[in-house]
């Protein structure tokens, strides 16, 4: 079985074993050995939800050092609309895009056109589509990995677009190149992300074909650099002009989970945020119990991409924020217009290869030795306390119980069946 | 007869509405674990989750069973209930007898039988006006019918 690329690594001696990650995980993909947790890499989805419950700072997300980053002749950053609502209001977008500057990018690329051919993309999508439905917005890397792993049935509702910002990585290095003569793998497109998993879409993309951006750097990884660059040119004020910038309403839209209300509206759309109520909507869609829902714009983080592991501000804050930056910022709705119609015919916006169904280890064997574990499995479960304690080292009896049937696991690793556990677990909490 | 490799009954109560479907859920669950493949569980799910719908709806209690052979995966549903007095007649997409409350819930719109018919291999049912209705539906494990 292959190992995955995640978007984070947890430190062995860091790691204290206190189970939050393992209890906090949607997918059971943690359990924690000799006080120490350790990933089940088939099955993680990359949402992070471990890294949000850390209590000893072992869960760390992989994006980029603004170190690796300068490796490129030309930095580009990309940044997400959720970055514009992270700072007090003094501080301007043109501040924070001369911040980014500041922390080394030649340029700032702001995704208004590509949000525009993303939207104009999905909704001719929609309208050629001729298989099940509902459709599924894919923008979220972990949703799509949710439907890889959990929901194999329903890969193909995912909508084949590619979200903006990977049509931005690919516009900005032909204009660059071409602009400045230099080859296009010199130039550097970074995302600047409020989340861990974007950084998985493009070190490991779902689609097993390569991405159009290099990197990510987190926002709380450029916080402070903006903020220092933006006090620093307080005596003179901002230079950047926004009306150099492509900013739009529906970009700041997107980040707040609702990015095809608008797009969307003559159909039967759905917005969903958070995974366990993602999750109990894509049960009753297998089921065939939700039926009258055309689309569903579904986003990992509670809230949308504003409420990502790598923000600084409080959600309910970035999104109030947001909405007053719409107001403020200059109306380049024509312009923005123009521009998506000239590039929506020569650009192929539909995603690069189909979603497949991860292969999970899952039972191998024929039928008849899957259906002895399954079974061994219930008689196990029966015996075991139902408390889901979580000291055996998964994170609930069931699991237990499915691990001891493939062999993974030991009866005697639940306290009540072994008096040498407890032992154990003194040495190494206490 | 194919050798039975896997067997297990649910019970489903009636007019358990928050609960309805919890079983089709567990069903889902087990046949994830074995590795079918995901048609094969969507269609089993979506069977089941019907079948079991009308019990909660039109029963006083019934039980689901599932079984899995070399062969097929098997759902059977009995119930004690009012029985289906013209089965023709139920099995035609938009027949229903469902009460206006159960309607305004979202359900009842009797696409219940024919959406079985049409997710499943083979489909046999059995009823008695005043007693109760048996319905067996399987679905093969090598077609994609």
């Amino acid at each position: 079985m292959r190992e995955w690329t995640h978007s984070f690594k947890i430190d062995r001696d860091k790691c204290t074993g206190r189970l939050g990650c393992m209890r906090a995980c949607p997918t059971q993909a943690i359990r924690v050995k000799d006080g120490k947790a350790k990933l089940l890499s088939e099955l993680c989805i990359d949402c992070g939800s471990c890294l949000r419950v850390c209590p000893s700072g072992a869960i760390s997300a992989t994006t980029q050092s603004l170190k690796d980053v300068s490796k490129f002749k030309y930095k580009v950053a990309v940044p997400s609309a959720v970055l514009f609502g992270q700072f007090p209001a003094a501080i301007s977008p043109a501040h924070i895009i001369e911040g980014l500057k500041s922390l080394g990018f030649d340029a700032v690329w702001i995704i208004g056109v590509e949000t525009a051919l993303t939207n104009q993309a999905i909704r001719e999508y929609m309208r050629k589509w001729k298989g099940r439905f509902p459709l599924i917005s894919s923008s979220c890397p972990v949703v799509v990995r949710l439907i890889q792993v959990s929901y194999p049935g329903m890969v193909e509702q995912l909508v084949h677009v590619e979200p903006p910002r990977e049509l931005a990585g690919r516009e900005l290095k032909r204009k660059y190149s071409l602009e400045l003569g230099i080859p296009k793998h010199e130039i550097g497109a970074i995302y600047v992300t409020s989340c861990q998993a974007k950084t998985i879409s493009i070190l490991e993309p779902a689609e097993g074909v390569k991405s159009d951006l290099d990197g990510t750097v987190g926002i709380s990884d450029v916080y402070n650099g903006i903020l220092s660059a933006a006090h620093a040119s307080k005596e003179n004020g901002p230079k950047t002009t926004l009306q150099d910038y492509l900013f739009s309403e529906d970009m700041f839209q997107w980040s707040t989970g609702k990015g095809q209300r608008g797009n969307l509206r003559d159909y039967r759309y759905m917005a969903l945020t958070g995974l366990s109520n993602i999750i109990r909507v894509f049960d009753d869609i297998e089921k065939g119990k939700l039926r009258n829902i055309d689309f569903l714009e579904c986003y990992a983080c509670w809230g949308g991409c504003v409420n990502g592991n790598l923000t600084v501000d409080n959600f309910y804050v970035t999104r109030s924020k947001l909405q007053r930056l719409v107001a403020g910022l200059p109306d380049q709705k024509a312009l923005i217009e123009a521009e998506a119609k000239k590039r929506y015919p020569r650009e192929n916006l539909y995603a690069k290869a189909p979603i497949r169904p991860r292969p999970i280890k899952g039972d191998m064997g024929d039928l008849k030795e899957r259906i002895k574990r399954v079974k061994e499995a219930e008689v196990v479960m029966s015996a075991l306390p139902g408390l889901n304690c979580g000291l055996c080292g998964a994170p609930n009896c069931k699991t237990l119980a499915k691990d001891i049937a493939s062999g993974d696991a030991q009866k005697t690793e639940c306290i009540f069946f072994s008096k040498d556990r407890l032992e154990k677990l003194r040495a190494i909490y206490l | 007869m194919p050798e039975e490799l896997f067997k297990k009954t649910f019970t489903i109560q009636s007019r358990n509405f928050d609960k309805a479907g919890e079983n089709s859920t567990e069903m889902k669950a087990i046949l994830k674990g074995l590795n079918f493949d995901s048609e094969i569980i969507r269609r089993v799910v979506v069977v089941a989750f019907e079948a079991e719908m009308n019990v909660v709806m039109y029963a006083r209690v019934g039980t689901l069973t599932f079984r899995i052979t070399e062969e097929d995966i098997q759902i059977e549903i009995v119930d004690e209930g009012p029985g289906i007095p013209d089965i023709e007649q139920a099995m035609q997409p938009g027949f229903s007898t469902a009460p206006d409350e159960m309607r305004e819930m979202g359900f009842g719109f009797g696409m219940g039988l024919p959406n079985i018919k049409k997710h499943s291999d083979s489909l046999g049912i059995e009823s008695h006006v005043g007693k109760g209705t048996t319905l067996f539906a399987s679905i093969k494990l090598n077609s994609n019918a």
